[in-house]
């Protein structure tokens, strides 16, 4: 068994973990409190969940990129 | 920690899951081998014919076993049709793309309809079900009124999919996703969740362990899809009823990287068995080994066999290790996150 393998997982699982907890954080601490658009609008309350919904997708995309490029970098460079 | 005696009475009902499980995984085994429903090992040399489709098993026991709960433990039975519903459905989609072999596609559009009955029993018994607010870890949480509901849908529809496309090897499935019920369980007790919950988690556990025994290297049963899609589906029913949702995803994290890695690299749905490069191949020896061909996904697997050869007993007990692993990180993601009351 490839354990420098193994090892790059367990690495890539506990970055992304951190930065996981991280993206809550910003999620919890500074985009849900803020108006983004005014509730006391028309369907305000679901655009307002709209645009902080696509802020979440947002960091999520980022998030997997990260994952992305950090298995590349360990497993492509080892596979060419 | 809180009601001791409704846990205990909990686990020790979630215990017999174990041994109706392992009877029914018997019973499937030679019924299926009966009618002729089987497969084949391709990652052994001499190709043996395994029963197929003998998880089913474990769906019937979780559903079983949730109604002699609602029954017995006094529990609030919404929750439990609820968990039952999902499990059922999902069962059915798996055991239809068993029969039918479904394209790639229909997987994911078909399970999305799993998570329907948290969201309806959700809506329609507001509170007993699910909460809207998402308890995040060291920050506290946020209300979701709007996006909570929906991520249902997606949540139970991608954890089902991401399991099912987990389990290539002998006893991988089954035994990293009892390692997840079985962590997600103690950080559950740990923080003083509801009984319910502390039930299914221990049930989902007993009754992976019993079909495992089957299941191990060498596997003499198959989950199939009906297995792998309910069972998916109850991790996802679980993160919503039990409130481990950011828990649960660290949970899958070998999951969530296998499937990605698929999907970015295949670029739509489909079925391993469509794949025209394989990413692994098997060697005269017996063992496995990466199959280095650039256009094949960089799967688990994959990964942990590049430039090293290994043997598949070996493979999944680094996958077993590998979820021990994402499954300490969820205990803890759960202990920050403190009480979901």
């Amino acid at each position: 068994m490839n354990k420098r393998a193994v090892g790059y997982e367990l690495v890539v699982f506990v970055t992304q973990w951190g930065l996981m907890l991280f993206g809550f954080g910003v999620l919890t601490k500074i985009i849900a409190p803020l108006n983004l658009v005014s509730t006391s609008m028309s369907l305000g309350l679901y655009l307002d969940a709209a645009v902080k919904g696509l802020i979440a997708l947002v960091l999520s995309v980022t998030w997997l990129f990260i994952w992305d490029r950090q298995v590349r970098l360990y497993f492509r460079r080892r596979g060419k | 920690m809180a009601s001791l005696g409704a846990n205990t009475i909990a686990i020790l009902i979630a215990l017999g899951s174990f041994p109706v499980s392992l009877a029914l995984t018997r019973f499937f085994m030679y019924w299926n081998l009966k009618h002729g429903i089987i497969g084949i090992d391709v990652h052994k040399l001499n190709r043996p014919k395994i029963p197929e489709m003998v998880g089913v098993a474990v769906p019937i026991t979780l559903v079983l076993f949730a109604a002699i709960y609602a029954m017995v433990g006094g529990s609030s039975s919404i929750p439990l049709l609820a968990y039952c519903l999902v499990v059922g459905l999902a069962a059915l989609v798996g055991a239809v793309d068993d029969r039918l072999k479904l394209r790639g596609i229909f997987k994911p559009l078909l399970t999305l309809l799993c998570g329907l009955p948290v969201l309806i029993l959700g809506l329609a018994f507001p509170g007993q079900v699910y909460t809207s607010t998402l308890h995040v870890p060291l920050f506290g949480g946020y209300h979701l009124p709007v996006i909570y509901p929906l991520t249902i849908l997606v949540a139970v529809s991608v954890t089902s999919n991401t399991v099912n496309m987990l389990d290539p090897l002998n006893g991988s499935m089954a035994g990293g996703i009892s390692i997840v019920a079985g962590g997600l369980l103690i950080g559950s007790l740990l923080v003083g969740a509801g009984s319910t919950s502390i039930f299914l988690y221990a049930s989902l556990m007993f009754s992976l362990l019993g079909f495992l025994y089957y299941n191990r290297f060498p596997a003499r049963a198959f989950a199939g899809n009906v297995s792998q899609l309910s069972i998916g589906a109850s991790v996802g029913a679980l993160a919503i009823l039990g409130r481990t949702e950011i828990a649960s995803i660290v949970a899958i994290f070998p999951n969530i990287q296998n499937s990605f890695f698929f999907l970015s690299r295949i670029r739509r749905f489909t079925e391993h068995r469509e794949l025209t490069s394989k990413p692994t191949k098997l060697l005269p020896d017996g063992r496995l080994a990466d199959s280095e061909d650039p256009r094949a996904p960089l799967t688990l697997v994959r990964t942990l066999l590049i430039g090293r050869p290994a043997t598949e007993n070996e493979i999944v007990s680094t996958i077993w290790m590998l979820f021990l692993t994402s499954t300490s990180l969820a205990m803890i993601t759960l202990l920050l996150t403190g009480v979901p009351r």
